[in-house]
């Protein structure tokens, strides 16, 4: 029994660093421009065709097929904010949330458009697992594990040290503050949603190496990444990455404990609970 | 003055009004109606099965349609997902006003669809396999043409046997038919003296290994696999990846030649598959291929070839267009002996001639008991041999 736990610990570690990619993108959108962006699963997945139409068509090794979704997917973020999100700014959060839904609609019904609903595979091996004892992890598994951490490494440095970064913190912490001082809401507006939309490419692609590709990889995620963000407290980048360790844990240690197929409890039952107990997150301080 | 141009404007209103009535009384065209999963876990089946109703349809209204009218199809996208099944059921009654729905694929779906069938007359034919749908107190307004899972589940169970499997394990996501078919398996296993567990897992978790982990702890010998293609996809990387070394059954549906391609050889090579077989050698089935471009034509598009051809000839039959002359008439064109025909084109101008048809299908005989379920089909033994679904045998 100790050790279905630690194995099933083990993959819900794993499995909540994939998941913390695009739920930090999700985050950061949220924190900067104040509304939960519900295209994020459908820019997962235009991310998982474009890794793997970089790595299978063009013949990308996996690194750079992961920069390619990144850059694929910011650009198909900053389509979604400008034509269907920034002519409602004016309206609510929630009349851009809405537009955000639909516009994933159609991202997702173009790329079943292009490319059909048949499952797509990385030109990759697959390996079998390596075994220490009692206990289990798989070489892919491991590499997705260490290209999710470079990511968020990356995006801890960019925010930290780079000019936009601190910019995009800036607003983030007081938008009025912030356009004072001379930054400008425009640049940092499209850089957050490029990163955010970026972000969530290389999850949809993370998620695709695992599993396959097929225009439902990235609405499959939505509800997790969601549920990652609220629990660690929207808009805070260290309560993304602890929320979506958080999930992951539990929907696979839940496993062991539960019937399997309520899995998706898992995710409205933290939501539910943060909504009561803590309605600001782990880590929110701003959910006046 | 004023009264009078109202008057006139009514009189020329109501005629405007009446006009589309009166043609409709004359010629107007039956409407029918396709659900299909053209998206989801379905979408690989969905989009051939609506256009092999409209090849089939274009002919015979190129022929003069049935009674003299022009058939008009309505498709529409349940999506695998019962919600979106639903609208796109009520779009299809309120709006199109359908006279039959034709091919919900999904069990879920269709459990969900039935009701707004029967309650609107409106007759539905299916390829859901669910023993559960025929059960509906349905009182006659739907059949199915595929087999149900009492006699699905018993083949899985005896064929368990057959492989020399003892200690089974049956994962499967939460479907209407899941439990009715570990229910049915069970009996030939454990007649045999072994034994089947089952464990239901989340068809939309992108990683199961905990899942696989808890069942890889009984150590199988097979596992049986009873999901959709999207979710299998992910199980049987999982199972490869524990290290697994028994044997796999699967249906053909969720294990079928996109599958074996998307994945790596070694993940898929040597998986057995079970499924209906359609009626292959027929005539019915030859036209299937012809138009369908496909020598091997999946059992759910024979399927659907067979339903309209039965719905067209029922209304010949019946003299009417409506789901009530179905209804009334399908088993009079599907059994009880008479001219053999293979398709409606033949069948309509039997019909005219005054003769009684018996129709024999692409996917089997297509005859139905008073609940809707058909009586006879064979099954397809398949194993995925380099690469390839290789027959075993039809049986």
């Amino acid at each position: 029994m100790i050790e279905a736990l630690i194995q099933a610990l083990i993959n819900g570690v794993i499995a909540g660093t994939i998941l913390a990619v695009p739920a930090l993108g999700f985050t950061a959108i949220f924190a900067v421009l104040n509304y939960p962006n519900f295209a994020i699963g459908a820019l997962a997945t235009v991310g998982a065709y474009a890794g793997w139409f970089g790595n299978t068509a063009l013949g990308l090794p996996m690194v750079a097929a992961l920069g390619f979704a990144f850059a694929v997917a910011a650009v198909a973020g900053l389509l979604v904010q400008w034509v269907a999100v920034k002519p409602l700014e004016s309206a609510s959060a929630l009349m851009m949330a809405i537009a955000s839904l639909a516009a994933g609609l159609v991202l997702e019904n173009a790329l079943r458009f292009s490319f059909g609903n048949d499952l797509r595979g990385y030109d990759l091996p697959l390996l079998r697992d390596w075994f220490f004892g009692a206990y289990r992890v798989g070489p892919q598994q491991v590499q997705n594990f260490g290209l999710a951490v470079a990511a968020m490494l990356l995006l801890w440095g960019f925010l930290r040290f780079s000019r936009t970064g601190r910019s995009m913190r800036a607003v983030a912490d007081n938008r009025d503050l912030a356009l004072l001082r001379g930054v400008d809401p425009v640049r940092v507006s499209a850089v957050t949603v490029a990163v955010g939309a970026g972000l969530a490419g290389m999850g949809g692609m993370l998620i695709g190496l695992d599993t396959s590709v097929d225009p439902l990889v990235g609405n499959r995620l939505i509800l997790s990444i969601f549920a990652a963000a609220v629990l660690g407290g929207l808009g805070s980048i260290p309560g993304a990455v602890a929320g979506a360790l958080a999930i992951g844990i539990a929907e696979e240690v839940s496993v062991i404990a539960f019937n399997p197929a309520y899995r998706l409890v898992v995710g409205f039952v933290v939501i539910l609970a943060v909504l009561t107990l803590r309605p600001a997150g782990l880590f929110g301080a701003r959910a006046s | 003055m004023t009264i009078l141009s109202r008057r006139a404007t009514l009189v020329a209103g109501s005629a405007l009004l009446a006009a589309p009535s009166l043609a409709r009384a004359q010629g107007a065209p039956i409407r029918l109606g396709t659900l299909t999963p053209l998206t989801g876990a379905g979408g690989p089946y969905g989009p051939v099965m609506a256009n092999c109703v409209k090849s089939v349809i274009t002919e015979v209204n190129g022929a003069g349609g049935v009674l003299g009218r022009q058939i008009e199809l309505v498709s529409e996208d349940d999506q695998t997902n019962p919600e979106a099944g639903l609208r796109a059921a009520r779009k299809l009654i309120d709006v199109d006003k359908v006279a039959a729905i034709m091919g919900t694929w999904a069990s879920s779906v269709t459990t969900a669809v039935a009701p707004l069938c029967w309650e609107s007359k409106t007759f539905l034919v299916t390829v859901s396999g669910a023993d559960s749908i025929t059960a509906l107190p349905h009182h006659g307004w739907l059949v199915r043409t595929q087999p149900n899972t009492t006699l699905q589940g018993r083949k899985f169970g005896e064929y368990v046997i057959e492989l020399g499997a003892k200690n089974a394990y049956f994962m499967a996501p939460q479907t209407p038919f899941t439990q009715s078919q570990l229910a049915n398996m069970k009996p030939p296993i454990e007649s045999a003296g072994g034994s089947i567990e089952l464990l239901i897992y989340d068809a939309n978790k992108p990683s199961l290994r905990t899942e696989v982990d808890q069942v890889m702890r009984a150590r199988p010998d097979i596992i049986v696999l009873g999901g959709y293609t999207p979710d299998t996809t992910v199980l049987l990387r999982d199972i490869f990846r524990a290290g697994f070394r028994g044997k796999l059954l699967a249906y053909a549906y969720s294990v079928n030649q996109q599958m074996i391609t998307s994945l790596p050889k070694d993940v898929t090579e040597g998986i057995y598959t079970l499924a209906p077989s359609p009626a292959q050698g027929t005539t019915a089935f030859d036209r299937v291929v012809r138009i369908t471009g496909n020598t091997n034509p999946d059992p759910y598009t024979c399927q659907i070839f067979d339903q309209v051809n039965l719905i067209l000839m029922a209304m010949a039959v019946g003299g009417g267009g409506t789901g009530q002359v179905i209804h009334d008439n399908i088993r009079k064109v599907s059994q009880g002996g008479g001219d053999r025909v293979d398709n409606a084109l033949d069948g309509l101008r039997a019909i005219a001639a005054g003769k009684k048809v018996d129709y024999d299908g692409a996917s089997g005989p297509c005859d139905f008991t008073d609940a809707g379920d058909i009586t006879d089909c064979k099954f397809r033994y398949e194993q995925v041999r380099d690469g390839q679904q290789t027959l075993i045998r039809i049986a």
